[in-house]
């Protein structure tokens, strides 16, 4: 649901936790030999220590947490650009957050434009990125 | 029976386009999606402010990251950046499509990159998604962690 009362800059969106096993990843992504998300000694032979969330993954995480901030005013007018900085890995344990940087007039409401980032449970920074939406 | 190339940095050319085949939308498809990301909104599922269910915004994205595997053999690689403008809601049932273009390739401190801008679009041609990925290629024979 998506939150009716007034947006200010500075306002943390509620955070998402988010743990992408193995088998997630592999619905994600679809099982396939030679994957560094789905095949563990390829993924090792290219040099990780196990298997990779693909990083779109973490966009999807973002989006949900946009949605539930500002409902239909992102799932169409909604923009996000995403930079992934680190590898996320099975088994990890994300947490996704947002605050607002900025509130834009635009035709048909307000962007509102959000600093995102996820980060793993060792507090590092997975992605990093803005997204916006429309606010009637 | 068609060959696939190779995808290297030097046999990629900018301007070069790709095209996806068409995809029908299923519930399936929304609900497999659902599990994989953890979320399970009730607008996925019902109805929604747009009428009935719609998808996540971000399903079709990996159609359009898969462009290049429509043309060439990939060894390896790593997404660095992506955008996106979500334009119209994506809705179970949907036929849709991608395309998109090689905009840019680039070497970074030893590292190389392509940039590919897309678009999905329904049957009727309406653009439902815009956006740009940024790709790092891994060199066949080489390691990550040889970077």
């Amino acid at each position: 649901m998506a939150i009716t009362e007034a947006i200010a800059v500075g306002q943390e969106l509620p955070a998402l936790e988010k743990e992408p096993s193995q088998r997630r990843i592999d619905a994600y992504s679809g099982v396939r030999p030679r994957s560094i998300h789905t095949d563990e000694d390829w993924a090792r032979q290219k040099g990780f220590r196990t298997t990779l969330a693909q990083g779109m993954m973490s966009t999807a995480y973002v989006s949900e947490m946009m949605t539930r901030f500002l409902g239909a005013g992102f799932v169409k007018g909604g923009t996000m650009s995403m930079t992934f900085v680190k590898p996320v890995y099975a088994g990890d344990r994300l947490t996704v957050r947002g605050v607002v940087k900025e509130l834009r007039p635009e035709s048909g409401g307000t962007r509102v434009v959000v600093e995102v980032w996820c980060q793993n449970q060792r507090g590092e920074k997975t992605a990093v990125g803005t997204a916006s939406g429309l606010r009637g | 029976m068609t060959e696939f190339p190779k995808l290297t940095y030097d046999i990629l050319t900018i301007g070069e386009t790709f095209e996806s085949d068409e995809h029908l939308v299923t519930p399936e498809d929304v609900e497999t999606y659902a599990f994989a990301v953890e979320d399970h909104h009730a607008w996925f599922f019902g109805r929604s402010p747009f009428g009935g269910p719609v998808a996540h915004p971000t399903l079709m994205a990996n159609q359009a990251l898969h462009l290049r595997h429509g043309k060439y053999i990939l060894h390896a690689g790593l997404h660095a950046k992506m955008e996106f403008t979500f334009l119209q809601p994506i809705e179970p049932g949907m036929r849709v499509r991608s395309r998109g273009r090689v905009i840019d390739k680039y070497e970074r401190r030893g590292r190389q990159y392509m940039v590919t801008e897309y678009v999905t679009e329904d049957r009727a041609g309406t653009p439902l998604v815009r956006g740009q990925f940024t790709q790092m290629l891994i060199p066949e024979g080489t390691r990550h962690g040889d970077h």
